[in-house]
């Protein structure tokens, strides 16, 4: 357990362009509330789903439990393997790294547990769903941990849920480690409720040839800072991070999104969509960091937001770091409108304007949305679209 | 029966008069073509008509029946019956074909009796399997990824789902092969009813040869300087724009004037 002077004395994680030190994310009290049913999950061949301290889905196929797979919930890991769990939390997201993280690390009693040896392939996603008991008015502290053995492929769809409507916060992490050749697909759709204040922080560790793809979808309605990270340790190591991003009400949605380039011919490109409405704010920082020795590496980001009220704020803030003469590297940023040639072509089918925009809309996200891993995720983001548009004329 | 009517019409695109005096009748049951050199105000012909934001109408009057197109959204103009199978169609990742066209159709559907999945899917089908269309097509994004052919024949496609009354199709027949040519021309021939009337922009005398016009009008200079009947197309094909210009005595010059002077006649 660490001291808790020492982590109030660690600065708060950085978030340029949020004001969130009123949002006290620094005092958490975890919450201990059960449940016995599922919320979503349901014959999911691979998949957990995780309800405060309680375990409500669990299922993994034979052939999965055979090669050795491990999922469970953190509280099961911790009895049933805790030299793994031990050796492995906090070794992407360093104990220190800042306050609300350092609190994390002391504090969190759930969260999600995945071991995938190496060579073990997915055929189909692996569903984690972990769900906020919102119920007794404490708060959520949970940790994800996933590893991805050498040359193991895997889909993931995460999800992060809200049930109940106690005033209350969470704190999040997720660690990622893919091993040398690993290829994955780690797509997250983020939808807690307007009640939950939450500090999400995912990264991962990218190792020699491996690849992680982020789909990153951040539908919640709540205020929340989001950091997303990448190391590119291994040389040729790969992150697609896609990052769409919806606000509405008054609520802040704030992003850094990170990539650090430090093997060589490592590949980090950023994609970030969001759209913001009412009085909300949305803002997007994309870091893209080269440290030197890191030759041939490739750090690229675009990230551009529509802002569809007047008195909606938006920020794109991109910002690269480059330390290595041999790179290529790029960055593009906009404030936008809706697209008026997309506008008129639906309109000259006879959809009206209020459902064009809408599609319109919807299409200006549709790159990250086309990539999450299962079609019933792409119907999931296109009713979170939907969901969250009901607002447009609040 | 409806009826198009084009007054005197006169639109300017960014400060610059393209259209200078249009006159045009387009009834249900009449396909014409409107033929004509580059740059002569064809599509922005069409694109006026359908209420593309950029295209000004500085005088004169489009109708539908009795109704002023002047006063209409681009969306009461589809709902209205009237269709652009458009040049350059949008592409729009997220939203699938079949829920698009799904949208056209019941925005022209009162709320308490929109289309059935059922009955949408059967129709699309049958539409989809007379254009040779793939059947995966109905699940992928509206023409996302699509190749030219790809985008003309769901153009078609749309139209034939929502059924208008008057189409304008703008240059349906550029980039398509001969094969695909013909497919087209299928889809638009299988609407030809009195009920339909359609509305041809073309470069080449090819289309009219599966689709045969009623009418053919020639533009120039932003005018329409000649109306004949379907030979008027093949007269052009023979003599070129320039032929007939210098036939009417007008002084238009045209983009591609001087590449007849590059090959021989025998």
């Amino acid at each position: 357990m660490v001291d808790n002077s020492v982590i109030q004395s660690l600065p708060l994680p950085t978030f340029a362009k949020v004001r969130y030190n009123s949002w006290q994310l620094d005092e958490m009290i975890p919450a201990t509330d059960k449940a016995t049913t599922p919320f979503f999950m349901k014959n999911e061949k691979n998949g957990i789903e995780v309800s405060g301290l309680s375990t409500t889905y669990q299922h993994l196929t034979e052939e999965m439990t055979a090669q050795g797979v491990i999922l469970m919930s953190m509280i099961q890991a911790k009895t049933e393997h805790p030299d793994l769990v031990e050796n492995m939390i906090a070794s992407v997201v360093d104990k220190a790294a800042d306050r609300l993280s350092a609190q994390n690390f002391a504090q969190f009693n759930t969260g999600i547990f995945v071991y995938i040896p190496e060579n073990v392939q997915f055929d189909e996603v692996l569903h984690l769903t972990l769900n906020h008991l919102a119920t007794s008015g404490k708060d959520l502290v949970a940790r994800v941990f996933v590893y991805i053995g050498s040359n193991a492929k895997v889909d993931i769809l995460q999800e992060m849920h809200t049930i109940g409507t106690q005033k209350t916060k969470a704190s999040v992490i997720i660690e990622v480690i893919a091993d040398s050749g690993a290829q994955v697909t780690y797509a997250n759709i983020d939808s807690f409720g307007e009640q939950t204040t939450a500090f999400i922080n995912r990264e991962a560790e990218v190792r020699n040839h491996a690849t992680v793809d982020w789909q990153n979808a951040e539908f919640n309605d709540g205020n929340v800072i989001i950091r997303l990270a990448s190391q590119l340790n291994g040389e040729g190591s790969t992150s697609h991070t896609n990052v769409i991003g919806l606000t509405t009400k008054k609520q802040t949605q704030g992003l850094v999104t990170t990539i650090l380039n430090r093997g060589r011919h490592s590949l980090g490109h950023i994609f970030q969509r969001g759209v913001i409405l009412n009085r909300s704010t949305l803002v997007f920082n994309g870091i893209g960091k080269i440290i030197k020795g890191a030759k041939g590496s490739d750090a690229q980001q675009e990230s551009r937001v529509l802002m569809l009220s007047r008195r909606a704020r938006g920020d794109a803030n991109p910002l690269l770091l480059i330390d290595e003469n041999d790179v290529t590297a790029g960055h593009a940023a906009s404030v936008g409108r809706v697209d008026e040639n997309q506008m008129y072509y639906l309109m000259s089918r006879g959809i009206s304007e209020q459902v064009a925009r809408k599609l319109v809309i919807r299409g200006f996200m549709g790159e990250v949305l086309a990539k999450m891993p299962t079609k019933a995720a792409q119907q999931q983001v296109v009713e979170e679209i939907e969901r969250k548009l009901k607002h447009e004329d609040d | 029966m409806a009826t198009l009517k084009v007054e005197n019409l006169h639109v300017s695109v960014e400060g610059k008069e393209i259209l200078k005096g249009v006159n045009l009748i387009v009834n249900t049951g009449e396909i014409h073509a409107i033929m004509g050199p580059n740059g002569t105000g064809k599509s922005t012909l069409s694109q006026t008509i359908m209420g593309h934001p950029a295209y000004e109408v500085t005088e004169g009057h489009i109708y539908i029946d009795n109704q002023d197109l002047s006063e209409m959204s681009v969306d009461q103009r589809a709902r209205a019956g009237l269709f652009l199978a458009m040049q350059y169609p949008s592409e729009i990742q997220g939203v699938t074909n079949a829920e698009f066209m799904r949208a056209a159709i019941n925005a022209r559907r009162p709320e308490d009796d929109q289309i059935g999945v059922m009955s949408f899917i059967e129709k699309l089908d049958e539409k989809r399997e007379f254009l040779s269309m793939s059947e995966e097509m109905a699940e992928r994004y509206l023409n996302e990824g699509f190749s030219g052919g790809e985008k003309k024949r769901n153009e078609i496609l749309q139209m034939m789902m929502i059924e208008p009354k008057i189409a304008i199709l703008d240059e349906i027949d550029s980039g398509l092969d001969i094969d695909a040519l013909k497919v087209v021309s299928r889809g638009v021939n299988e609407m030809r009813s009195n009920e339909f009337g359609a509305l041809m922009i073309t470069h080449y005398q090819r289309l009219l040869d599966y689709i045969v016009p009623d009418f053919v009008h020639v533009m120039m200079g932003g005018k329409i300087v000649k109306t004949g009947g379907a030979e008027l197309a093949k007269k052009l094909e023979a003599e070129g724009y320039a032929g007939l210009r210098d036939e009417l005595g007008l002084n238009v010059h045209l983009t591609d004037e001087d590449v007849n002077s590059y090959f021989v006649e025998d």
